[in-house]
């Protein structure tokens, strides 16, 4: 009896032992995301539609029967060609999508000071005009005022 | 100079992105708009056609009366067109008229396993991408073109073909057919 329930155990374990590394070499969920329906245009994860299935299909069997992450994300994008990658990838032209809004953020940090200060100098002179009032508008002032006291 | 670049690269995307209406805008006009030319690798072929795997161009099928067919795997109606358009493949290929299928956003795979579950014998091309779809106006799977000898796209057909029924397609689609191939040959 106890032979016989270790004998399970081992076969358990070297079962487990084989299928384990193919699994868990591949981040199914990272694939998901990281991939597109090519006929909805939303990550495989949140897409329900007939071809997005059938790729999620293709990537859980050729995990199963070993390949790595990136050899599927390849087939894939081999198949469908590189629109089927939900961000571009950082390398030749696609590297320009991460560089434009970076370098807009960049240039908008670059120039803050100069419009802060070109707000701070807009309001100095502001303050110079209300403060520098001519004698004839403080004389207007001061009749306007005296005629609202009567 | 950033701007400019980020503008011009926005423009390229959309332009690419547009599906063209003008096959449907001349064929409402009575007249032939030239089909869009094509390079795609071929899926399945037949003697006369460059083998599986290499590429054919449409143009260079010119003189032949096309039904060209835009198909996918995981596309119910194409499941029920397929014995249809094996049916009219069978009838026609004696007859010098060329069935052509167009493989889109599909898996090579289940492309493959397709044609041999349905024992579809007629050449099929792949187009992973899509790349088809904007240039022919097509807005989703299957739909049906006949191209004439000149290259000029004949009659459009949005949705599957069929025989059956009030919403019976198949005999003004093949009507147009017989008179695309009734036309003759261009003269060179």
């Amino acid at each position: 009896m106890m032979r016989r329930w270790l004998t399970g155990v081992v076969a358990l374990i070297i079962m487990c032992l084989a299928v384990a590394p193919a699994c868990a070499s591949v981040d199914l969920l990272y694939l998901e995301q990281q991939l597109k329906c090519p006929t909805c245009d939303t990550p495989l994860n949140v897409s329900s539609a007939p071809s997005a299935l059938r790729i999620k299909a293709f990537i859980e069997e050729k995990a199963a029967q070993g390949w790595s992450t990136s050899q599927i994300e390849q087939s894939l994008v081999t198949q469908f060609g590189r629109d089927i990658l939900a961000t571009p990838p950082k390398s030749g032209f696609d590297l320009l999508v991460w560089l434009v809004p970076a370098a807009f953020v960049v240039a908008g940090l670059g120039a803050l000071p100069f419009v802060a200060r070109s707000w701070s100098s807009r309001r100095r002179t502001v303050a110079a005009v209300v403060a520098g009032v001519t004698p004839e508008e403080q004389q207007r002032l001061n009749e306007e005022l005296r005629r609202r006291d009567l | 100079m950033v701007l400019v670049a980020f503008a011009s690269m926005l423009t390229v995307g959309l332009l690419n992105r547009g599906v063209s209406n003008s096959i449907d805008s001349a064929i409402a006009k009575g007249q032939r708009a030239p089909a869009p030319d094509f390079r795609l690798p071929v899926l399945t072929s037949v003697p006369g056609l460059p083998p599986a795997g290499h590429q054919l161009t449409l143009s260079s099928l010119r003189g032949r009366p096309i039904i060209l067919n835009i198909w996918a795997s995981w596309c119910g109606p194409c499941t029920s067109e397929a014995p249809i358009l094996q049916s009219v493949w069978d009838h026609y290929r004696s007859k010098g008229v060329l069935v052509l299928g167009v493989d889109v956003k599909d898996l090579t795979g289940d492309a493959l396993a397709f044609h041999n579950n349905y024992g579809l014998t007629f050449p099929s091309v792949r187009d992973g991408e899509g790349n088809i779809e904007g240039p022919y106006g097509t807005t989703g799977v299957p739909e049906s073109f006949v191209i004439d000898r000149q290259g000029r796209v004949a009659a459009a057909l949005r949705g599957p073909l069929s025989d059956a029924g009030s919403q019976a397609n198949l005999p003004g689609f093949l009507a147009v057919v017989d008179e695309v191939r009734a036309e003759g040959a261009p003269s060179t």
